[in-house]
């Protein structure tokens, strides 16, 4: 017999949005600020759960650590010029060299990877918004998709319209604040996806997943 | 420099800044190796493609610091 209806079974045929932008061929590179349909797992993920979209901070906002860096590279070429520094032995000089260059290099490599690790990830079911301050402390927010109340960004500064980038926040019924320390005093929301390529496609495809699961709500289907 | 009676020192500048630089490069090894421990913690919250390669790097830094910090307190 064939089946006309079944309330439990879920819709798998993916949003329409997310559709359309795989249909362009951008937003594959793993390096990117805005990812779909990437291939990777998280811990709290649930059985059956599909991430619709990976997204960080957008590369150029690191371009402040990576100028500071390229302006210290050169510090070591006149550490004669330095008072101190300069009546030290050529040995210790060396060392000194040494210590600075791999100073450099931890820098680098840790906000690096703070800006790797730090994401925000969209499933069809919740949204995890996943924050690293420093080496030490993490902060994870999850919320379900049909918690979610209202969606909207902003653009602020040449940079941002320019690259393209900017904050999505994202208000749920909780009244709790994030305690981010990269934000001023702290993020709007606790799901403020910040510094993110192409936000007005991020917030279309939550938008979409929010009629998605209004409409499932109404057919009585859960999740 | 006498620092007990018949036991004297010549601290000198080089010496420490030499020693301060030992123990900078100890401290630096040392968060390496948090960074090591963050990184496998940061890939076990979100497990993505590239963090494989990201671990060999931090080891590779780790190993450099290593051994770099032996030569630096041993000289």
């Amino acid at each position: 017999m064939p089946e006309i209806f079944d309330a439990n079974k879920k819709e798998d045929d993916g949003l329409v949005e997310v559709k359309r932008l795989m249909a362009s061929g951008k937003y594959k590179n793993d390096w990117g600020s805005l990812i779909l349909s990437p291939q990777i797992k998280f811990e709290s993920q649930n059985e059956g759960e599909k991430v619709i979209v990976l997204g960080r901070r957008h590369f150029v906002t690191n371009l402040g650590w990576i100028a500071l860096i390229c302006f210290a590279f050169f510090v070591p070429f006149f550490w004669n010029e330095f008072p101190l520094v300069a009546d030290v032995d050529n040995n210790v000089h060396f060392f000194l060299t040494i210590l600075w260059y791999l100073s450099l290099a931890l820098f680098a490599m840790q906000n690096f990877l703070l800006w790797f690790y730090n994401v925000y990830i969209v499933t069809d079911e919740r949204l995890v918004d996943v924050d690293f301050f420093g080496i030490l402390y993490k902060n994870i927010n999850v919320t379900q998709i049909r918690k979610v109340e209202d969606v909207n960004y902003s653009q602020k500064g040449i940079l941002s319209s320019f690259f393209d980038y900017g904050d999505v926040v994202i208000q749920t019924a909780s009244e709790q604040r994030s305690d981010d320390v990269f934000g001023k005093g702290g993020e709007a929301s606790p799901f403020t996806f910040e510094a993110v390529g192409n936000p007005n496609e991020v917030v279309r495809i939550i938008s979409e997943l929010m009629e998605q699961e209004e409409e499932e709500e109404y057919q009585g289907r859960t999740r | 420099m006498e620092i007990l009676p018949g036991i004297t020192i010549d601290i000198t500048l080089s010496i420490v800044v030499g020693l301060m630089v030992k123990i900078l490069m100890i401290l630096l090894l040392l968060l390496s190796v948090i960074m090591v421990r963050q990184e496998v913690l940061m890939n076990k919250v979100v497990n993505l493609p590239l963090g494989k390669n990201l671990r060999v790097l931090v080891w590779v830094f780790f190993l450099m610091t290593l051994i770099l910090t032996t030569i630096v307190v041993i000289a």
